[in-house]
């Protein structure tokens, strides 16, 4: 018996996806492996999902793979890459929860009391704003009675269970395939492995046959089973995956009995907000979308599938305890506020307008955030760093694509290749590469060559098993030796570069042969394709993924046979540090602060520049924005990572100015050791941004506000708008506070609202001029003028504050409010505001 | 007359320093010498030295929340006010000075 024993590093604990992903694999092997979770006391069969699951497995378990059987070193060696890699990506791409600091603790603004029938405080679940009618769906909470009566003999109503398996997992695979949506399709994909876990199916058809339960009510008592186990568990994130059996079981009874589900009743198409006490993954993706507006949900968490979906979906979601939904009657007005957590009854016209508002302005943060991902990745004074993805399959390219990936820094083309019986053929191949290809429409492509061997192992690819797989026989090692698998990938590549931008990289280099290797080898292929006269592009470019320290240190020479270079960070930290990542006692030598790899990465950037090469990085350093500050000193030309962190990537940049970042590399580069490059590192990135206080985005003349209300949230979401404040809510709550100490209005027709929040990055002032006179607090007098003032929770740096108290002093003084009120435009505002803030 | 005051304000972003200009600006009119120590989010500012509180003839603590050192005032003829007030009617607040 081989043991494989590692920490569980996920923080949601082994749910059903990375669940799945190690059944799967377990699967793959002729070998009997055995999860235990020593601190839990819990013992698991790997190839059953659901026991798995089971365990309550959480994040820091100390926890032990028994492996044996036929097949034991390699399930075993397996196992550990899989452990190193593919289980850590098991989170990366799920959805932010709804955003937290708003709504919390039930204090509302006091606009909100008494401005609707009935005003529900519940839980954020999906964040956004709908406001539509409420269509009431009657939950299914548990299985219809009649299950439990059968109709035929143990031997029919076997074969009834058979046909209602196939039938919903044909069902599950074609709607996971038709949903376009990779989250929709993992959530699918993970109901599927349950599904066909033998665990759960086979002690369904164990009851049947014994004759003692028919098929429906086998299902049930079984479902039940597994799904209380999962409630038992420790992880909050654990016990709602018992949501997802009992989906299975009832998708399941459905088939079996031949029943469509109740689903979709018609949605009235002038848009809905649908309430359901509980709402199943399935039930959720069988709704009509294009009239749903919200939705209210019953007691449900925001790690269940249905809640996920609803934030992959973007449709705003709450959920209520159940005496609130119940008294929600069909027909109402509803708003549903996925920021605050809040529902609201039958709104009247005051929160109408405060909602209509806000869906504005949510409108204009989106197309904020559209035009960022469109916007081409530069530092504040200018100097571009493309910020590309990496992608492992087809599916993910819409999700890069959106999130406003400028290129794939990274294609592991090796997907197309693992669970299979034989290698993909060249035409398959060359099919995946053009819709690469094509749907980047002029942006590059860089897809790395077969990279297997060691860790990944293909069964048609006869390898020897190695004692040390990591530094092995693996990816441009064998390519001398496999050549025509080598040639085939390439022919297709060459195939494809006619639809766009493909570039090839070659991995594990380590000498200048391998890399002539590969380019006789893409002669060849050339070659081959003009022989059968194929049509293929002439040439594309060919570089080489730096992962080994001998590479690093030789980019001169490298550079004489590649034309660009991407640092698989990874690896190159692993092999210079001479520590496995995936083992845990070693987690503290995997710091890419040691200042020896700081020093290779700068090295090779130099070498690179040297030689006029191109120098990119991926792995998961450079999706990591604490870092960015470094990599722009450093000087790569593109950081490529998980789309999801694209956008906080670009964002980020924008804020940094690169001289700065290579002051800030020579400091961290001088430092002793890793812990003092991280306290400079995070000193630097706690510095605000330095800034101006106002800027023209942040005056707004000609309002049409009427009531504080109204005047607080139209100058919170311009803050919000200008990227000083990342949630509006939460500052215009802090305001609302401060306001109920006392009014802030000061006489003259102005009122200076202040607060202080978490949410404010850097000190700033918003104003706003409405058009007509309003009354702010009920003994004051009319209010015209509005300056909002915001402030970080930690006010780091006194210079801000110090402005607004002269700001404060000089209000007291007419012909400043004067200038304020006459100003003709924003730039007569915003010289009257600098001349106050800059003049001594 | 000479005199010293405190503002101090809540958030101390905003309304402390609006209360020390319109103290100021009133004793400017009406003839008096004053220094406001204000009391804000930075902390102590223009800080009241001992001989000069000792100098004065009166004392004005114009605050919403607890002044700090306040023990600096014991003996002092005193007038409490809130930082509105202060901000809205200045002078009233100095005329009270002048009333026994």
């Amino acid at each position: 018996m081989t043991r494989v024993p590692f920490t569980f590093p996920l923080a949601n604990g082994l749910h059903a996806r990375p669940a799945s992903l190690l059944q799967e694999l377990c699967l793959r092997f002729d070998a009997v492996v055995v999860f235990r979770n020593s601190r839990r006391g819990r013992r698991a069969d790997a190839g059953s999902v659901l026991e798995l699951v089971s365990s309550g497995t959480m994040a820091g378990d100390p926890c032990l793979l028994e492996v044996s059987g036929p097949q034991e070193k390699e399930a075993a060696q397996a196992l550990r890459a899989f452990l190193r890699r593919d289980l850590l990506q098991a989170e990366d791409n799920l959805p932010p929860s709804a955003a937290p600091g708003a709504g919390e603790g039930g204090w509302l603004p006091p606009f909100f009391r008494g401005g609707a029938l009935r005003l529900h405080h519940g839980r954020a679940v999906s964040p956004g704003i709908g406001r539509a009618i409420a269509v009431l769906r009657q939950g299914r909470v548990s299985m219809p009675r009649r299950f439990a009566s059968g109709r035929k003999g143990p031997a029919q109503e076997s074969r009834l269970f058979r046909e209602a398996m196939e039938r919903t997992m044909a069902e599950l695979r074609g709607q996971a395939e038709a949903s376009g949506d990779p989250v929709a399709a993992g959530i699918l994909k993970a109901h599927l492995a349950i599904l066909s876990d033998p665990r759960f199916g086979g002690k369904i058809a164990s009851r049947i046959a014994a004759g003692r339960l028919p098929a429906g009510a086998a299902i049930e008592k079984t479902a039940a089973e597994f799904a209380a186990a999962m409630r038992r568990s420790p992880s909050v994130y654990l016990r709602e995956r018992a949501a997802d059996i009992d989906d299975i079981a009832a998708r399941l009874g459905e088939t079996l009995y031949g029943k469509r589900r109740d689903a979709a009743p018609d949605l009235p198409p002038g848009g809905c907000i649908v309430v359901a006490g509980a709402l199943s993954p399935s039930e959720l993706l069988s709704l009509d979308r294009r009239p749903l507006r919200g939705l209210v949900l019953g007691e449900i968490g925001s790690t269940s599938h249905t809640a996920i979906l609803a934030r992959t979906l973007g449709i705003p979601a709450v959920a209520l305890p159940r005496p609130a939904l119940a008294g929600i009657a069909a027909g109402e007005e509803l708003v549903v506020d996925g920021r605050r957590g809040l529902v609201l009854e039958q709104p009247g016209p005051a929160l109408r307008r405060y909602y209509r508002l806000e869906q504005e302005h949510l409108r204009r943060l989106e197309q904020r955030r559209a035009r960022l991902a469109a916007q081409p990745a530069r530092t504040r004074d200018n100097v571009r760093l493309e910020v590309a993805a990496n992608i492992g399959s087809v599916a993910e390219l819409d999700p890069a694509w959106r999130s406003g990936a400028e290129g794939i820094g990274l294609f592991r083309s090796e997907a197309l290749f693992l669970e299979r019986d034989g290698p993909p053929g060249e035409d398959e191949q060359c099919e995946a590469y053009s819709r690469v290809a094509r749907t980047a429409a002029g942006r590059p492509v860089i897809v790395r060559t077969l990279d297997v061997g060691g860790d990944k192992r293909l069964p048609y690819l006869r390898l020897m098993r190695e004692e040390n797989p990591f530094l092995g026989y693996r990816a441009v090692r064998f390519y001398e030796e496999h050549g025509d698998l080598l040639r085939c990938q390439l022919r297709a590549i060459l195939r494809a570069a006619r639809c766009g931008r493909l570039k090839v990289m070659v991995p594990m280099v380590t000498r200048t042969e391998e890399v002539r290797l590969v380019r006789r080898l893409l002669a060849d292929a050339a070659a081959e394709l003009r022989d059968r006269g194929v049509p293929h592009a002439d040439s594309v470019e060919l570089g080489v993924m730096v992962e080994t320290p001998a590479a690093a240190l030789s980019i001169d020479l490298l550079a004489r046979e590649a034309g660009f270079f991407s640092i698989g960070s990874n690896d190159l930290l692993q092999y210079t540090m001479a520590a496995d990542r995936g083992n845990p006692r070693l987690a503290g030598l995997h710091d890419p602060l040691h200042p020896a790899f700081l020093r290779l990465l700068q090295q090779a950037a130099a070498q690179a520049r040297k030689a006029g090469r191109w120098l990119g990085l991926c792995g998961e350093m450079a999706g990591n924005s604490e870092l960015l500050p470094l990599l722009v000193g450093i000087g790569f030309n593109e950081v490529s990572m998980a789309p999801g962190r694209i956008p906080a990537a670009k964002e980020r940049l924008a804020e940094l100015e690169s001289g700065e970042c290579r002051a800030l590399l020579r400091r961290v580069l001088a430092a002793a050791d890793a812990t003092t490059a991280a306290g400079l590192l995070g000193e630097f990135n706690a510095r605000g941004e330095a800034g101006e206080a106002i800027s023209a985005e942040l005056v707004r003349l000609d309002s049409p506000c009427r009531t504080p209300g109204e005047a607080i949230k139209e100058l919170c979401c311009l803050l919000e708008l200008s990227g000083r404040v990342g949630n509006s809510a939460a500052l215009e709550d802090a305001v609302w506070k401060r306001e109920e100490a006392y009014a802030t209005d000061l006489g003259f027709g102005f009122s200076l609202p202040h607060g202080k929040a978490a949410a404010v990055k850097s000190a700033s002032i918003a104003f706003l001029r409405s058009r007509k006179p309003f009354h702010w607090s009920p003994a004051g007098t009319p209010v015209q003028a509005v300056l909002l003032i915001a402030v970080p929770e930690k006010a780091q740096g006194e210079e801000h504050l110090r402005l607004i108290a002269r700001l404060s002093r000089r209000l007291m003084h007419e012909e400043f409010r004067a200038a304020l009120l006459a100003a003709r435009d924003a730039a007569a505002v915003l010289r009257a505001l600098q001349q106050c803030l800059g003049g001594g | 007359m000479k005199i010293v005051a405190v503002t101090a304000c809540p958030t101390g972003i905003a309304h402390t320093y609006m209360a020390a200009e319109q103290l100021e600006k009133a004793a400017r009119k009406l003839g008096h010498g004053i220094k406001v120590e204000t009391q804000g989010a930075m902390g102590i500012e223009n800080e009241l030295k001992a001989r000069e509180i000792q100098e004065a003839d009166a004392a004005i603590l114009a605050a919403d929340i607890a002044v700090q050192k306040r023990e600096r005032f014991d003996g002092k003829r005193i007038v409490e006010t809130s930082v509105q007030e202060a901000i809205k009617h200045p002078e009233a607040v100095l005329e009270r000075l002048a009333r026994p």
